[in-house]
């Protein structure tokens, strides 16, 4: 049997698995560590203890520029987009009740791609590069939007939404490939970046700004969360224990939606991190939405940032995106995971 | 700006200098006194490299080239020990800053995204444009406290252009101005640099002209994927160019040679194909490049007045 | 309309978007042009040289590409019995570009030849892939899961494919018109060993369909009546990596049509596979040479990539499908 802790606190009180608590700790002691190993590689190689002195004391001021403006930003943009993609994903997968359910499938990554590739082949001139994410989140929130209503016949059912996406993400996918056959070479290049999924570049204002919107999210979820389990009973039975089901469907997909769209902007499409991250959480951790979503945002915090680690420090002096070292580590596990599938 | 003929090339140097000044102003601090100690310098893009060499300083950190890689041949012994610091498109910022450099040259066009990192390395010129190389050339000259030398470099360009062009004139008396095509071939389509761009430019203030279809298209170039859309690019003298050493180009070019809707272009009619280098032609984005260019357009002016 | 007579309709309707793709491009030609370009060919003409090579090599490869894409499909969905299978969705094309960014990059092989043997390798690669995937593994094969692991393998093809053309800059431009797919500069000669090999592939099918029929009733009922259910399978899945393949090695990447041409050749013809193979493939060929003709003169003197063309008229029709057969969901 499960070990329990109630907590109380005031007229709340919540029962938590201490098993659950124990490996979350766990997992975010991990995730410290691979912040840490993160900022100490890279072009110059500097032992923790030394980026701990430069973090907490002042020291070389090149050395000190190198781990607080260009590491450290990045880092953690890394790690924001990493627990974004993976909460998303654990949420579509309980949507759609099947495991392998990802924002990428479902027309959220080709909606984004689509109008950031757009804003970057026509806008970028004219408005800079600041409004990138806006378009990112627009596109993928149109191509959600699109795919919910014509997916909605008496309901949108898990089946017709996936399909339906694949359908539009198709579609999308050749806007975009329209947009940059005919696009001059050089925004070509940086679109690929950006669909490859890089965090080259952040500076402190982009993890911020993402950190916020995230921030601005956790509310709704946190309120959906209770009833994420039973979403994923059939429809009559969910309602017919008095849960609104296509309500709460909506919402979740909203959410899914918002978290995703927020992430893909800031870090580029990165694939898989949705697909990969929710199943090692969910054979870490027993059912429970709340302690599944926060150890599916560790692991996807940590899978992106070793990715960029990988692409920052293994083939110097080159950078490669992180998104090239997420499916190079996502491929032999989601081949296994599909492999092991039963359904 | 660039159909216009340049025909006082002094008050516009002048203008262009005082206009580069006050943006060098706009974004940089105020500058230490000029005759100090050679200035560490990062070109972050093939044109500010090439002026760089150009106005007799060398980089203590260059990007890579796009062909030729790392280093275009025609810059590589100025350029020989001068390190590296990753791709035009993403330089590696853990290099730039551990160079400590005094000043970086950046395009708005590539580094927008990195460059409030940049600013805090070191103070940062930004050029607009990566193929502008006038613009870049004065600016540079500025930074780097060589005004008399860009100027000069500048002025120099002037009279070979003026040169050429009136021995252009005297080759081709009667037909003057004629028409250009600047095609570049790759392995599977022909590529028309349009009057918009790089070689575009230069071509223009030599005084040659566009056909029809060239002056109406926007953009910097076009992509001919089919061999039936060849006549778009027909005109009187065609600069050639393979993007790549590789079999594959040839095999294209070999197959487009042979198709009679090239053969009946007035270019390949009248002998007026000439091969050329890729690099300065399109690669380069600087004032070296472009005076390579202009020795292979001599070459066509001595050998068409000889014919 | 006896079946039959359809299928004339169909042939006769092929006859008639040839000549119009022969007759249609950057300058018209007229059809007394094209069929003197045949019959009395005059080396001195444009028009007689342009019909001859360029555009007849054109409207050879569409049809070849579009016939072998619309049979692979109806083979696909006969395999899986899944009307939503095709050749796009299950990772065939990106399967097929990643090997050859990978041999041209890595390897830098560039000649026409090699691309069209690497593109056909991976495309046989990705789509045993994903096959051994939906045939491992514990449960039948489910729909959804198909289409899933089908589209998560294309993801992943698609990834490692851009990261090469991240790093390997200088062959994105030339790639990436092949990847939308399209169907120009490809001389008879070097195609010629793949349009082979479809048009053998093409009638091995044929051979096959009656066994197509008795398959689709059902595991039971087909073993039941003495298939070897097991080498029709292996049988089919050969014939969709060479049609599918081939398909994708001269053309690149042109989605939908093996979706959707079978579902419109089983509501208008017949769902009997000795009909519906002949009848896809003449759809399927009319369908392509249309797109073509059309890529070729909306953007002139540019072109559009068919790839692009049959995405953005086929999937609206593929997303009327999904909604209209999603009743169980």
């Amino acid at each position: 049997m499960d070990k329990l802790m109630t907590v109380r606190c005031g007229g709340f009180s919540r029962r938590i698995n201490l098993s659950t608590l124990l490996r979350l700790v766990l997992a975010l002691a991990l995730t410290l560590l691979v912040i840490l190993c993160s900022l100490s590689l890279g072009k110059v190689n500097l032992s923790p203890l030394a980026v701990l002195r430069i973090l907490f004391s002042s020291a070389d001021p090149s050395l000190t520029f190198i781990v607080e403006q260009l590491r450290f930003p990045r880092i953690f943009l890394a790690a924001l987009v990493g627990a974004a993609l993976s909460v998303s994903g654990l949420i579509l997968q309980s949507i759609i009740r099947n495991p392998l359910a990802s924002p990428d499938l479902l027309g959220i990554t080709s909606g984004a791609s689509a109008a950031a590739v757009l804003y970057l082949s026509f806008f970028s001139v004219a408005l800079g590069q600041q409004f990138l994410p806006v378009a990112a989140m627009l596109g993928a929130g149109l191509a959600t939007l699109a795919i919910y209503l014509l997916a909605w016949k008496q309901g949108a059912s898990p089946l017709r939404l996936v399909l339906i996406g694949v359908g539009v993400s198709a579609m999308l996918t050749a806007c975009t490939t329209f947009i940059l056959v005919f696009s001059p070479l050089t925004t070509t290049l940086s679109a690929y970046v950006w669909l490859t999924g890089s965090v080259y570049g952040a500076s402190w204002p982009e993890p911020l700004a993402l950190g916020g919107w995230l921030l601005g999210i956790c509310p709704l979820l946190v309120l959906l969360a209770r009833q994420v389990m039973v979403q994923q009973l059939d429809d009559s039975l969910a309602q017919g224990i008095g849960v609104r089901v296509q309500w709460l469907r909506a919402g979740l997909l909203l959410v899914s939606v918002a978290l995703a769209g927020a992430a893909i902007a800031w870090g580029g499409a990165i694939a898989f991190v949705g697909l990969i991250a929710p199943h090692i959480a969910k054979r870490l951790i027993g059912p429970g939405f709340g302690g599944q979503a926060a150890m599916a945002a560790l692991i996807g915090a940590t899978l992106v940032m070793l990715a960029d680690l990988a692409g920052r420090t293994l083939f110097l002096p080159l950078d490669l995106p992180a998104g090239i070292f997420v499916a190079v580590l996502g491929t032999p596990f989601f081949l296994y995971l599909l492999i092991k599938q039963r359904h | 700006m660039k159909s216009e003929i340049r025909h006082q090339p002094s008050r516009r140097t002048l203008l262009r200098l005082s206009l580069g000044l006050l943006a060098f102003r706009l974004c940089t601090p105020a500058w230490a006194q000029p005759g100090a100690a050679p200035l560490r310098v990062i070109t972050l893009f093939q044109g500010a490299t090439d002026s760089a060499v150009a106005l007799g300083v060398t980089p203590c950190g260059i990007v890579d080239s796009w062909s030729e890689k790392p280093t275009y041949r025609y810059l590589r012994t100025a350029l020989e020990h001068v390190p590296h610091v990753g791709l035009e498109t993403q330089p590696s910022l853990e290099d730039i800053v551990l160079l400590k450099p005094d000043v970086i040259i950046a395009s708005r066009f590539r580094h927008q995204r990195i460059a409030p990192l940049l600013k805090q390395i070191a103070p940062v010129v930004m050029l607009d444009e990566v193929f502008e190389f006038k613009e870049t050339l004065l600016q540079m000259g500025v930074a780097l406290h060589r005004q008399q030398m860009a100027v000069a470099l500048l002025e120099q360009w002037q009279r070979r252009v003026a040169q050429l062009r009136a021995q252009l004139q005297r080759t081709f008396a009667g037909h003057w101005p004629p028409t250009v095509a600047v095609l570049e071939i790759r392995e599977d389509h022909v590529r028309s640099h349009l009057p918009a761009s790089f070689a575009g430019s230069v071509l223009n203030e030599l005084g040659f002209s566009w056909n029809v279809a060239s002056q109406a298209a926007s953009g910097a170039s076009l992509k001919i994927t089919s061999k039936e859309s060849l006549p778009v690019v027909n005109a009187d003298i065609f600069f050639v160019f393979m993007r790549a050493d590789s079999q594959a180009v040839q095999q294209n070019y070999d197959s487009l040679l042979r198709h009679p809707l090239w053969q009946q272009m007035r270019a390949p009619q009248r002998q007026q194909v000439w091969q050329v280098d890729g690099v300065p032609w399109s690669m380069s984005g600087g004032i070296m490049g472009a005076n390579l260019m202009l020795d292979d357009i001599a070459r066509l002016a001595a050998a068409d007045s000889i014919s | 309309m006896s079946n039959g007579l359809k299928l004339g309709c169909a042939a006769l309707a092929l006859l008639l978007c040839s000549l119009l793709s022969l007759a249609v491009g950057a300058t018209w030609i007229p059809l007394s042009q094209v069929a003197a370009a045949f019959v009395h060919p005059d080396a001195s003409s444009i028009s007689h040289v342009l019909v001859t090579s360029t555009r007849l090599s054109r409207t050879l490869m569409a049809i070849a590409v579009g016939a072998s894409l619309a049979v692979a499909g109806a083979l696909m969905q006969a395999l899986t019995r899944n009307p939503l299978a095709s050749p796009g969705l299950f990772g065939i094309n990106a399967g097929a570009s990643f090997f050859i960014i990978l041999f041209s990059s890595v390897f830098s092989l560039s000649s026409a030849d090699a691309w069209l043997w690497c593109a056909f390798i991976g495309a046989a690669v990705a789509g045993c892939l994903v096959w051994l995937i939906g045939n491992m593994g514990q449960g039948s094969l489910n729909p959804l899961r198909i289409v899933l692991a089908g589209a998560a393998i294309a993801a992943l093809f698609s990834a490692f494919s851009q990261a090469l053309l991240v790093v390997n800059q200088d062959g994105l431009d030339t790639v990436l018109f092949w990847l939308a797919g399209s169907l120009s500069e490809r001389s008879l000669s070097v195609a010629a060993p793949l349009l082979v090999c479809s048009l053998f592939a093409l009638l091995g099918t044929l051979l096959l369909a009656g066994q197509l029929n008795v398959l689709n009733a059902g595991e039971e009922i087909a073993t039941g009546l003495g298939q070897r259910t097991g080498l029709i399978r292996i049988a089919m899945s050969v014939l969709i990596v060479c049609l599918a393949g081939s398909a994708v090695a001269l053309a690149g990447s042109i989605g939908f049509v093996g979706l959707l041409v079978p579902h419109m050749v089983r509501k208008g013809l017949s769902i009997d596979h000795r009909w519906l193979l002949p009848g896809c493939a003449l759809t399927g060929a009319v369908l392509l040479l249309l797109a073509d003709t059309l890529a070729r003169v909306v953007m002139l003197p540019q072109e559009v990539p068919v790839g692009v063309m049959t995405a953005l008229f086929g999937a609206p029709f593929f997303i009327i499908l999904a909604r209209r057969g999603g009743r169980h969901g």
